[in-house]
């Protein structure tokens, strides 16, 4: 636990060190607080936050890579994973202190929103629930996209091509879901409209809680950093 | 104690490491040698867990680094080429993520961390931003890194690089006092600095182990085989043919107005012999010394000679001549 807890606060406190983990914390709350305006604040109309969490993927999309982007690329480039990998920590305890520091960082940069229920609520009277299933929706989707970028993180020395080839894999996979699944037939379809993160967390940001859905994020999340992981181990072996 | 057993590295088709088997104690210090490229920082890294070999096996105190890598890579303390650290950590706060990283006992942790600012001459930089030291200042951090757990092995990747002459001198010492009841190996390309501080020097090359000895054993072999070097008063023409014709000697080559003679193998103290003869010959001898053989010039013996030496306990004997 104690080297869990190493990897995780040495991966978390050095966001706040560079200036990257200010720009993107900037770069979120500037962006969320554009939605929230233009997407919940419209006089006469219900006061839900659900156009705000379904705009929420088109953020994660971008800013999950930018998070992730550095957790293995940074320290292949500059050498410190000799130190990392020669420590007795398992490849395990590396990928999971590293992720679930990002996945920090994730919730502290979600944090200051909370603000925006808290201003709907002082003007009107929203519904709780959907809020609340929103948040959720938002945080696994989150955990989902960070867990590929530390993925292919541990792929590349270079943070650039970290970024790229994250935004590029979820990208490519909910245009898949959109845009294929309408080409393909019957039974196959299915399957891919299943791939798309945005349309989940659209029913997240309708109150709906499916255990299918959180079932599948966890899943996915746990697969990624697995490969992750394993990625690691065969480093040794090159 | 690192015990390797016939172990090969291959990148792919590039054979890095081949068949190396070598046992290195505790208490020594043991210097791993060789030009870039020759395995050495491979079988370094195999030896730390970082890299797997491709076949044999390495324990580390009875540990396979594969097999129970965990606790091999926990009785290593390890000092890469370079020393590479996190440039916006303080050095105190790389060095609580190490002890914790390490397994250091909470309770243990403040002691070890000022124990080894101490020993590494890190007071006034504790709380300095690692990106701001100079390099010799990062190289004691990774040092203080190495041996902050207190290590029955440590492995040390050049670790006098970047330091001022000053500086070497206290590593010098530093690394002798470590080196009591651990076991110690360094690589490093400053031969004379491992020849006063190691007791055992390994010569790498092209993926072998070719020389394995002390210092001054390896330097003696060597010694057997340095030239002598003869001038004399007025150069005659056939002074090269009467040299070689002295008995013991193998070859003659003019150098200058002196020449240079190398003995055959296994003959004793040629000074004598030469003098009488160019007396002999009617001339007066104004210089004749033997060359003393260095490290470096065992270095190069080995590395430029053709044939590798097949077992764990090669020793430097026939080698080449210097050129």
């Amino acid at each position: 636990m104690t080297r869990l807890w190493a990897v995780f606060a040495r991966e978390y406190a050095g966001f706040f060190r560079v200036p990257l983990g200010w720009v993107l914390m900037a770069l979120f709350l500037f962006l969320s607080g554009l939605v929230f305006t233009r997407s919940a604040l419209v006089p006469g109309e219900p006061a839900t936050m659900r156009e705000f969490f379904s705009a929420w993927w088109g953020l994660l999309i971008v800013i999950a890579p930018a998070v992730s982007m550095r957790l293995f690329s940074e320290e292949l480039r500059s050498g410190t994973i000799e130190g990392l990998m020669t420590a007795p920590l398992p490849e395990v305890t590396i990928v999971a202190g590293k992720f679930l520091a990002a996945a920090a960082f994730l919730i502290t940069a979600l944090a200051p929103t909370l603000v925006y229920p808290i201003i709907l609520e002082w003007l009107a009277r929203p519904d709780h629930g959907p809020v609340a299933a929103g948040y959720l929706g938002v945080l696994l989707v989150g955990m989902l996209y960070l867990a590929v970028g530390t993925w292919i993180s541990a792929l590349t020395s270079s943070q650039t091509l970290a970024f790229l080839a994250t935004l590029f894999l979820l990208l490519l996979t909910e245009l898949a879901a959109a845009r294929l699944a309408a080409m393909v037939p019957e039974p196959w379809n299915h399957a891919l409209l299943a791939l798309s993160a945005s349309a989940r967390i659209t029913d997240f940001a309708r109150g709906l809680i499916d255990t299918g859905h959180i079932a599948y994020f966890l899943a996915a999340t746990i697969w990624f950093l697995a490969l992750a992981a394993l990625t690691l181990k065969a480093r040794r072996w090159r | 104690m690192i015990e390797i057993a016939h172990v090969s590295k291959w990148y792919g088709a590039v054979h890095a490491v081949k068949g190396v088997s070598v046992r290195i104690e505790p208490g020594r210090v043991t210097a791993l040698l060789g030009p870039n490229g020759a395995g050495k920082t491979t079988l370094i890294r195999m030896i730390t867990g970082y890299l797997a070999p491709t076949e044999g096996q390495i324990t580390v105190c009875g540990h396979d680094t594969v097999e129970q890598s965990g606790p091999a890579r926990a009785s290593i303390g390890y000092l890469p080429e370079s020393a590479p650290l996190y440039p916006e950590m303080s050095v105190e706060g790389y060095l609580t993520f190490r002890a914790r990283a390490f397994g250091v006992p909470a309770a243990k942790r403040r002691p070890a961390i000022d124990g080894v600012i101490q020993r590494c001459w890190l007071t006034e930089m504790r709380r300095r931003r690692i990106g701001a030291l100079s390099k010799g200042y990062r190289q004691r951090v990774g040092l203080a890194a190495a041996i902050l757990h207190d290590p029955p092995v440590l492995v040390l990747d050049e670790p006098t690089s970047g330091l001022d002459p000053t500086q070497i001198r206290s590593m010098r010492e530093l690394i002798r006092s470590l080196a009591a009841g651990r076991t110690l190996l360094l690589s490093s390309h400053i031969l004379p600095e491992v020849e006063l501080t190691c007791d055992r020097v390994l010569i790498v090359a092209g993926g072998r182990l070719r020389a394995d000895g002390a210092p001054g054993e390896l330097v003696g072999s060597a010694q057997a085989r340095a030239a002598y070097v003869i001038g004399l008063s007025a150069p005659a023409a056939n002074a090269q043919a009467v040299l070689n014709s002295v008995p013991g000697v193998e070859r003659v080559e003019p150098d200058g107005n002196r020449w240079r003679v190398w003995p055959r193998h296994g003959t004793g103290d040629l000074r004598e012999p030469l003098a009488r003869a160019a007396a002999a010959a009617g001339w007066v001898v104004i210089e004749l010394t033997r060359e003393k053989a260095t490290l470096e010039q065992v270095f190069m013996n080995v590395i430029h000679s053709e044939q590798p030496a097949d077992s764990a306990n090669a020793r430097v004997h026939d080698q080449a001549v210097p050129a």
